[in-house]
């Protein structure tokens, strides 16, 4: 896997975003002053359970946030643009699909199920490349063909219901490449899927990112899957990015007590015959300010100064950093639990 | 498809036949004064007589298959109260085509305000115009027909200048009765595209469609009302053939010469010839109906399938 974080131009910026939900009149804190640089052709994944903000983080990339989200802060900048100013549709129009694409959890509910597999690729075809009628159904059929799809010409005139799932998202992943996007975000693209149709479906992506040159955002939270596929991993919890690093930084020598924890309840980790690791109780409710990390109530080891105040990032390696106090040269020495060891050896098994 | 739709036609037939055998058997059951126009001064003599020349004294199993045989050949046999001795089919063909007329317009123009109103209202969710929109099926749902009926007959007429009763030839004379037929389904329609609309608009291949970069306008229309219009029309073709039987109530407020009200009259003056031919056509509008928006459901959405399960998964 290449690694061309070092040299690499960035591709889009995000700074300081703040994202908040107005449900009934309470506002959800949902993203919190993120800031993550994505470079050119890298594969990145964001992790996190559940709630920790990492699909809105990147709906914001395409101004999809539901009509009761809104950016209240920060920048997002691509291509000299700022999209985190932009204001109407026709805004967005010009970065939909042309420039981000996306691909979406489930496949059996993405495609409309009125129309053809082929009319919805086409429909892209059209719409970004100005392609018509005999030219755009050649190119749909390309695109049918590049995500494996055999027999493309009689599968053009089918509907979504003769396909099956791992078919489906191979459709739908022709529909963003359709776009000829530079940025495609995967958001759990494979979650879905069983399990020997997710191995084909991430072959599939990293195979079109090196064709069509693309940056690929993964979201996800099987760390399998990052294993898999990323060349970066951020860490996200309760709205912020807690941990920032290659993919072998984040699984070999992780920093935040987050990461081990999330680390530790691989499955793979565990011992037969002992229960699971998990972590103990539930993240933060956001419609309430966060003081300190936010982890600090669940985290056993936690600091007193995890309860006060915000950690900054704090650097490891010049592409590692991590939001902890424990880096902080005063910091007490608290070591990783010892079984996130065992992953060096059983490491390999995840790839 | 051809197997399948002869399938489907065969069975709805099959249902009519029954609809009918049980009617017909029924209708047997009533008075016999429902045969003749001037029972009271007939001798016993004559009216036997009258009842074997009509074959209503032969078996059952005999009575029915004749029904049937006359049925073929287009016959629903005479009336012998509400117009005696003329034929059925003779008294429906005077009064179906203005029912038709009246209603088609009635259905057109319900389908012609209410899709775009609820489309509208789905699109402005929340706004101004979704609210004007609830406030009006609400109105219309909430309040008895009856009344604003009166309401527009006695101050669309007298704004109109036309006459309260209605009058074929003059163009203006349709459109209050129009208008108010086509009030409850404009709110029907409206109300159930809209939520059908909002609900389709939360679907994930909506999300995909905007990811893709398509406008809003365009997902409305290519993707959220078609998908929003299946469920509706399966029952568009059902409204339709019950203009045919005319509206009862509209009908007899503007002195309309249709259908409205015919079945009523005839079951008042127990004339059973009328009866089982007026029944016949109710049942052959209600079984057509649900044929064609059967059909008309398999031509929309290609998930269901013609009578065999889909394949391919």
């Amino acid at each position: 896997m290449s690694t061309p974080i070092n040299n690499g131009e960035v591709i889009l910026s995000v700074r300081d975003l703040q994202v908040k939900f107005d449900l009934r009149g309470r506002i959800l804190g949902a993203i919190r002053e993120v800031s993550l640089d994505i470079y050119k052709g890298e594969t990145i994944a964001i992790v996190g359970e559940s709630g920790s903000g990492k699909s809105v983080f990147t709906k914001t990339f395409m101004g999809l946030l539901d009509a009761n989200g809104k950016i209240t802060g920060g920048s997002i900048l691509y291509d000299g643009k700022d999209l985190a100013k932009f204001k109407n549709e026709k805004e967005w129009l010009g970065i939909r699909g042309r420039e981000i694409a996306m691909i979406m959890q489930d496949p059996m509910t993405s495609l409309n199920p009125l129309k053809t597999i082929g009319q919805q690729i086409a429909e892209a075809v059209t719409l970004h490349r100005g392609l018509k009628g005999a030219e755009a159904k050649k190119a749909a059929l390309q695109h049918l063909a590049d995500v494996g799809i055999t027999d493309p010409e009689r599968r053009y005139d089918q509907y979504p219901h003769e396909f099956s799932g791992g078919m489906r998202q191979r459709v739908v992943i022709a529909i963003a490449i359709a776009c000829r996007p530079k940025i495609l975000i995967c958001d759990e693209p494979t979650t879905a899927l069983d399990v020997t149709i997710q191995a084909q479906i991430l072959e599939l992506i990293a195979g079109l990112r090196e064709k069509y040159d693309l940056t690929v955002v993964f979201i996800t939270h099987d760390l399998g899957v990052v294993a898999h596929v990323a060349d970066r991993v951020a860490v996200m919890y309760a709205g912020d990015i807690i941990e920032l690093g290659k993919t072998d930084e984040i699984f070999y020598d992780p920093k935040h007590p987050y990461t081990w924890a999330l680390l530790a309840s691989l499955p793979q980790l565990g011992e037969r015959g002992e229960e699971l690791f998990t972590i103990k109780g539930t993240p933060p409710s956001l419609f309430v300010k966060i003081h300190g990390d936010a982890f600090a109530p669940r985290n056993p080891q936690a600091l007193k100064i995890d309860f006060v105040e915000r950690p900054p990032y704090f650097e490891v390696t010049p592409t590692h950093k991590a939001r902890t106090w424990l880096l902080d040269p005063r910091a007490p020495k608290v070591d990783p639990p010892p079984f996130l060891k065992l992953l060096h050896e059983k490491g390999g098994a995840l790839k | 498809m051809a197997k399948y739709l002869i399938k489907r036609i065969a069975r709805s037939v099959l249902t009519l036949a029954i609809i009918l055998t049980i009617v017909f058997i029924l209708l047997r059951q009533m008075p016999i004064e429902g045969y003749f126009q001037n029972f009271d001064k007939l001798t016993e003599v004559q009216i036997q007589v009258g009842l074997e020349e009509m074959g209503l004294t032969d078996p059952m199993p005999v009575q029915v298959f004749n029904f049937f045989k006359n049925l073929l050949k287009g016959d629903l046999g005479v009336s012998r109260i509400y117009r005696a001795n003329v034929p059925v089919t003779e008294v429906l063909k005077d009064k179906i085509p203005v029912s038709i007329k009246l209603g088609s317009a009635a259905m057109a123009v319900s389908l012609l305000l209410g899709l775009p109103m609820g489309i509208l209202m789905a699109n402005f969710k929340g706004k101004f115009f979704d609210k004007m929109g609830t406030v009006f099926i609400i109105f219309i749902q909430a309040v008895p027909a009856a009344v604003y009926y009166l309401f527009i007959q006695l101050y669309g007429t007298k704004l109109l200048g036309t006459s309260l009763l209605f009058n074929q030839n003059d163009f203006k004379a349709w459109i209050l009765p129009v208008l108010s037929m086509s009030l409850g389904n404009i709110a029907y329609y409206g109300m159930w595209i809209r939520r059908y609309m909002v609900d389709e608009s939360t679907k994930d291949y909506v999300r995909l469609a905007q990811a893709k970069g398509l406008p809003k306008r365009k997902i409305m229309f290519r993707h959220v009302f078609r998908n929003a219009f299946v469920p509706l029309a399966q029952y568009i073709p059902t409204a339709f053939l019950n203009t045919v039987i005319g509206s009862i109530y509209i009908e007899s407020l503007y002195s309309i010469p249709g259908m409205g009200g015919l079945l009523v009259q005839v079951i008042q003056k127990s004339d059973n010839t009328m009866v089982q031919g007026i029944v016949l056509l109710y049942a052959c509008v209600g079984v057509i109906g649900l044929l064609l928006g059967d059909i008309l459901m398999v031509v929309l959405d290609p998930r269901i399938s013609f009578g065999k399960k889909a394949g391919g998964r």
